[in-house]
C-alpha cells in the first residue's frame, strides 16, 4: 500500500473521480429509474451502454478518422461530437425500449415470477454481448483521438483537459434535462405514478405499457450519451465493456439508493472518487475487486443506500 | 382460564400513520375469540404483529406466558401461533398433501444430515408427517384432494387447506383471518361448525371475519376494533347492542345478520 | 403454427413417464436403472458416428464439458430450481474446488481423493461467509452480489502468487489408481467415470433430500418465503443449506476437473460458466433434477455436435434463456408434479 502518491496526486484524483462519476451517473440513473417502474433491475442495461460505445465508434469510422490526423478545432469537434453523442443516445434509446419489448414486457403482462424477469433480462444481456463479440472480433477497438488533450489550466495536479471539461458540463446538462422531463412533462409524471403506486397509477388512467417504455428510452439515451463520453476520456472500448462499467453503475444506484435519481448522481461521484483514491492505493488491478466490496458492505449493512427507499421487505 | 395469547398496550405506528393504538386482546383455552371492525381497521395488522412480520412500535405480545417479541416469526409459529391469510397464500406449485405437510414438519427434529442419511427418527418423522397431515386433511374434509397441486384446487377447498396447513404446525391458537370470504351461505354454516370443532379438538381460535352473523354464532369472545383502537369487547350479544360498535360500522351490522 | 405451438408448451414427459414408473414392479424399476447407469458408464464406447463427435474426441467431450457441466447444472438446481435463489457466480465454488486440488495436489501432494473433499469444504465455508449476510437480501440483490463474488474469486486467483496470476497452475497431477484403472493425462474415460460416480451420488442425495423435509422446505421457500416463514419453516437455515450444498457440488466437481485437464488458470472460470450453467438449469426445467440433467446433456452436446453452434453457443443460450422464459418458463421437462386426482365418495383414484 503507498499513501504517498495519494497526497501528491490527490487534486488529479479528485478531477478524475468527479468525471469518471458523471459517467457513471448517467448509467446509473438508467437502472435507478427502471428499477423505479419494474421493481427489477435491468441486467441488459450495460449492454445498452456497450452498444452506445460502438455506435460513436462506428460513426468515428464512418467520419473517416483515424487518430494521425492534427486535432479539430473546439467548434467543429462540438459539432462532430454532439452528432456521435445524439447518434449514439438515439441507437442505444431505441435498443432499449426494443429490449423491454423483447425480454421484459410479456413476462411482466403474464405475471411471471421475479426469478423468469432476470433470468431473461440475463439471456438478453449475454446474447448482446456475444453478438458484439463476434462481430467485433473480440478486439480492443481504438477511438480516434479528435481533440487536443493538452491541459487548459491546472490546480494543483488536477490538469483540467478540454475532453474532461465537455465531459462535466454535458453531463450536468443531461441531468439538468432529466429533471425537467420527470418533473414538468406528462410522462415524467407517469414515471413517477407508477413509482410509487402502479396499481393506483393504472387507476388513474396512466398507460403503464408506455410510461415503461418511456422510461426505458430515457435510461437508454443517458447511458448512449455516456458512452460517447466514455469513448473520449477513455479512447477504447471492447465487446465486455458494460460489465465493469454497469457494475459501477449499479453499485453507485445502490449506493445511493436504488429508485432515488439524487441518490444515484451523490452515489456515483462518491463511487468514482473512491475508485480513483483506492486504486493507487491499492493497486489498479484491486479497482474492480474494490467496488464490489462496497456493493456487498452497502447492500448488507445500508440496503437503502444513502438517500433510499425502504424496500427490503419486498421479497422474490 | 389460562389466557393463552395476550396482546398488551400494542402501538405500531408505520412512518408516523398509527395503525394500531394501545390495543390489548388475549385468547384463552378452549375458546373462539373474534376480531372485528370496518375496514382498514387494523386487523391483519394484528396478526402480522403478533406472529412477528412487524416489530411494534410500543407493547408486548406474550404466548404462554413469554414475550414473543423479537422472535423470528419461524420460531413463533413452532412455538403456538398458526395463521391463515386472508388472500389465500398456499404453496402453489406443491400438493395439497405437501402442503399441509410442511406444516407438521415444524414439529419433527431431523435435520439435513439426517434425511441425507434416513436415520431412523428421520424415517419416523416423515410417516408422522405424513400421517398426521392425511388425517388434517380427511379433518377438513379434503382428503380426496391430497395428490393436487394446490394451485389448481377449488376456491373453497384452497381456504380449507390453508386451515388444514395452519393446524398441522399443532399451534396453541389458530389466528384465522377472513375465512369465510368468499363463500356462500351453505358454505359459510359449515365453515363455523368446522371452526367449533376445530376449538373442540383443542385449539383456541383468533377469527377474523366481516360476516357478522357467522362471527356472533361461534364466537366466545369479540373484540372491535376502529381506527387502529379497541373500542369494544364483550359477549356477541353484548356487542351487538352497543352503540360504538353500531356506530363504527354505520348499520352494516343490521344489514349482515 | 399455433397448434404446434400449443403441443410444444403442453407436452410433458415428466407424466407419461411418471405414469409408467409409478405402475412398474419393482423389478422392472431395477432393471431400467441398471440399463440406464449402464448405459451411461458404458458411453464412451460408444464412440460412432451417429453419436460421435466430428471434430472433438468423443471422450474427452463426455468428461468436458458434458459430464463437468451436467455436475454443476445438478448443483445449481438445488440453489436456483428447488429453492428460487438466483445465484450468478456459481462459477467461484467450481473455481475453488479446482484451485484447491491445483494448489494442494501439485505443491503438497494431496491426494484427490482428500481435495474432491476439501475443495467442497472450502466451498462450503465460502459459502458461509457468503451466504450467511447476503441471503437477507431479495432475489435481484442476491443475483448481482453473486455475480460480483464470481468475478472477486476469478480477479483474486489472477492477481495471487499461490494460484500462479495469469498463467495459473500447470502439471496437476491426476489421482492415484484404483481397481487397475489408470488414470491418465491422455485416456480421459477413468475421468469421465470418476466424474459420472459423483453426479450419481449427488443426485442420489439431491432424492432423498428433495422427498423429505429439505425438500419441502426448499420448496415452499421457492413458493413464498413470507408464509414458509410463518409454517414455522427456517427460511435462513434452509438457504443457507440449498446454497452451501450447491457450492460444494461445485466444489467437488471443480477439484475433479482440474485433476483431468492439468493445468487451470483464470480465463477458464469467467462469468460465462455461470451463465451456461444457468442456461441447463433454465432449459431442463428448474427444479426437476432429470430436467435438469437433460437439458445440460443437450446443451453441452449439442454445440460438439453441431459445429455452427459450438463458435455461436453462447449466443444461442442467451437467446434461449429470453426465448424459454416467454413461452416456456419451467423448462422443456417442467418440475410440475404428476397430480393424482382421488373420487371424493370412492377414494379411488380417478385417471385422466
Amino acid at each position: 500500500m503507498d499513501f504517498s502518491i495519494l497526497w501528491t496526486e490527490f487534486f488529479g484524483l479528485t478531477l478524475d473521480g468527479i468525471v469518471v462519476g458523471a459517467i457513471y451517473a448517467l448509467v446509473s440513473l438508467g437502472y435507478t429509474l427502471v428499477y423505479g417502474v419494474l421493481r427489477l433491475i435491468n441486467f441488459a442495461h450495460s449492454e445498452i451502454f456497450m452498444i452506445g460505445t460502438f455506435t460513436s465508434l462506428g460513426l468515428s469510422i464512418v467520419f473517416g478518422f483515424t487518430g494521425l490526423e492534427e486535432p479539430l478545432g473546439i467548434v467543429l469537434f462540438l459539432l462532430v461530437f454532439l452528432v456521435m453523442a445524439l447518434a449514439s443516445g438515439i441507437v442505444s434509446g431505441m435498443s432499449a425500449v426494443l429490449l423491454e419489448f423483447v425480454a421484459y414486457r410479456r413476462l411482466r403482462r403474464r405475471g411471471a415470477s421475479r426469478l423468469s424477469s432476470l433470468i431473461s433480462a440475463i439471456g438478453a444481456s449475454f446474447f448482446l454481448v456475444e453478438f458484439y463479440r463476434l462481430t467485433t472480433e473480440s478486439k480492443d477497438w481504438d477511438f480516434p483521438r479528435m481533440l487536443s488533450k493538452d491541459p487548459i489550466f491546472s490546480i494543483s495536479s488536477a490538469y483540467f483537459t478540454l475532453d474532461k471539461i465537455i465531459i462535466l458540463l454535458g453531463a450536468f446538462g443531461l441531468m439538468f434535462g432529466l429533471d425537467r422531463i420527470i418533473n414538468k412533462t406528462r410522462l415524467g409524471r407517469g414515471i413517477r405514478a407508477v413509482s410509487q403506486d402502479e396499481k393506483t397509477a393504472i387507476l388513474m388512467g396512466v398507460n403503464v405499457d408506455r410510461v415503461i417504455s418511456f422510461t426505458f428510452l430515457v435510461g437508454g439515451v443517458l447511458a448512449g450519451f455516456a458512452s460517447t463520453f466514455y469513448m473520449l476520456f477513455y479512447e477504447s472500448t471492447k465487446f465486455n465493456v458494460g460489465f465493469l462499467l454497469g457494475i459501477s453503475a449499479f453499485t453507485a444506484a445502490v449506493l445511493g439508493g436504488i429508485g432515488n435519481i439524487r441518490g444515484a448522481l451523490v452515489g456515483s461521484f462518491v463511487l468514482g472518487l473512491i475508485q480513483q483514491y483506492s486504486s493507487v492505493v491499492l493497486g489498479y488491478n484491486w479497482r474492480d475487486v474494490v467496488t464490489f466490496v462496497i456493493l456487498v458492505f452497502v447492500l448488507l449493512f445500508k440496503p437503502t443506500g444513502l438517500f433510499g427507499e425502504a424496500l427490503q421487505r419486498a421479497r422474490v | 382460564m389460562t389466557k393463552l395469547l395476550e396482546v398488551n398496550n400494542l402501538t405500531m405506528e408505520f412512518g408516523g400513520v398509527v395503525a394500531l393504538k394501545e390495543v390489548n386482546l388475549h385468547v384463552s383455552a378452549g375458546e373462539i375469540a373474534a376480531l372485528i371492525g370496518p375496514n382498514g381497521a387494523g386487523k391483519t395488522t394484528v396478526f402480522n404483529v403478533v406472529t412477528g412480520y412487524y416489530q411494534p412500535t410500543k407493547g408486548d405480545v406474550l404466548l404462554n406466558s413469554k414475550s414473543v417479541l423479537g422472535l423470528k416469526s419461524n420460531k413463533i409459529a413452532r412455538l403456538g401461533l398458526a395463521r391463515t391469510f386472508q388472500n389465500i397464500r398456499l404453496f402453489g406449485d406443491m400438493t395439497a398433501l405437501e402442503n399441509v405437510m410442511t406444516g407438521s414438519d415444524s414439529r419433527n427434529k431431523v435435520g439435513l444430515v439426517g434425511s441425507i442419511i434416513g436415520t431412523s427418527r428421520s424415517r419416523q418423522e416423515e410417516s408422522l408427517s405424513h400421517s398426521r397431515a392425511a388425517e388434517l386433511l380427511n379433518f377438513m374434509g379434503i382428503s380426496h384432494r391430497s395428490g393436487q397441486l394446490a394451485r389448481n384446487l377449488p376456491y373453497g377447498d384452497q381456504r380449507r387447506l390453508e386451515i388444514a396447513r395452519a393446524l398441522a404446525l399443532e399451534p396453541k391458537v389458530l389466528l384465522l383471518d377472513e375465512p369465510a370470504a368468499g363463500f356462500n351461505p351453505q358454505e359459510k354454516v359449515e365453515l363455523g361448525e368446522l371452526i367449533k370443532k376445530i376449538r373442540d379438538a383443542g385449539f383456541a381460535v383468533l377469527l377474523i371475519e366481516h360476516d357478522m352473523s357467522l362471527v356472533m354464532k361461534i364466537s366466545d369472545r369479540v373484540s372491535v376494533l376502529d381506527f387502529g383502537q379497541k373500542i369494544a369487547e364483550g359477549t356477541p350479544s353484548e356487542i351487538q347492542n352497543n352503540q360504538k360498535v353500531i356506530d363504527a360500522y354505520l348499520g352494516v351490522v343490521d344489514n349482515a345478520s | 403454427m399455433s397448434s404446434i405451438k400449443i403441443a410444444f408448451s403442453k407436452f410433458n414427459l415428466r407424466d407419461s413417464f411418471g405414469a409408467w414408473w409409478e405402475n412398474a414392479t419393482k423389478k422392472q424399476r431395477i432393471a431400467f436403472r441398471v440399463l440406464l447407469i449402464g448405459f451411461f458408464y458404458a458411453l464412451p464406447f460408444l464412440d460412432n458416428p451417429i453419436l460421435g463427435t466430428p471434430e472433438t474426441n468423443f471422450q474427452s467431450v463426455l468428461f468436458y464439458p458434458l459430464a463437468v457441466y451436467v455436475a454443476m447444472a445438478v448443483g445449481l438446481n438445488i440453489v436456483v430450481g428447488k429453492s428460487g435463489i438466483l445465484d450468478l457466480g456459481y462459477v467461484a465454488f467450481f473455481a475453488i474446488g479446482a484451485y484447491t486440488h491445483a494448489i494442494l495436489g501439485t505443491f503438497y501432494g494431496v491426494s484427490l481423493w482428500f481435495n474432491i473433499i476439501l475443495g467442497a469444504a472450502f466451498a462450503m465455508i465460502a459459502g458461509v461467509i457468503l451466504g450467511l449476510p447476503a441471503l437477507r437480501l431479495r432475489g435481484d440483490y442476491l443475483a448481482i452480489i453473486t455475480l460480483g463474488f464470481g468475478e472477486i474469486v476469478r480477479i483474486v486467483a489472477l492477481n495471487l502468487e499461490i494460484t500462479g496470476g495469469a498463467a495459473g497452475i500447470a502439471g496437476i497431477p491426476a489421482p492415484p489408481n484404483i481397481f487397475n484403472v489408470t488414470f491418465d493425462v491422455l485416456d480421459p474415460k477413468p475421468h469421465y467415470w470418476l466424474m459420472l460416480t459423483f453426479i450419481m451420488l449427488v443426485v442420489w442425495m439431491y432424492i432423498r433430500l428433495g422427498k423429505r423435509r429439505p425438500g419441502r422446505a426448499w420448496e415452499a421457500i421457492r413458493e413464498d418465503e413470507d408464509v414458509a416463514e410463518f409454517m414455522g419453516v427456517e427460511t435462513t437455515k434452509y438457504k443457507l443449506w440449498a446454497f452451501i450444498l450447491g457450492g460444494a457440488i461445485g466444489g467437488g466437481a471443480g477439484a475433479i476437473y482440474s485433476s483431468q485437464v492439468a493445468s487451470i488458470l483464470p480465463d477458464y472460470f469467467t462469468l460465462n460458466v455461470s451463465i451456461l450453467v444457468l442456461a441447463c438449469v433454465v432449459f431442463g426445467g428448474m427444479g426437476n433434477i432429470w430436467g435438469v440433467v437433460a437439458g445440460a446433456i443437450l446443451l453441452e452436446y449439442l454445440p460438439e455436435k453441431l459445429r455452427f453452434l459450438s463458435e455461436t453457443r453462447i449466443l444461442f443460450f442467451g437467446l434461449l434463456m429470453v426465448v424459454m422464459m416467454n413461452i416456456r418458463p419451467d423448462g422443456l421437462f417442467p418440475r410440475k408434479k404428476r397430480e393424482k386426482v382421488y373420487d371424493k365418495v370412492t377414494g379411488q383414484e380417478i385417471s385422466r
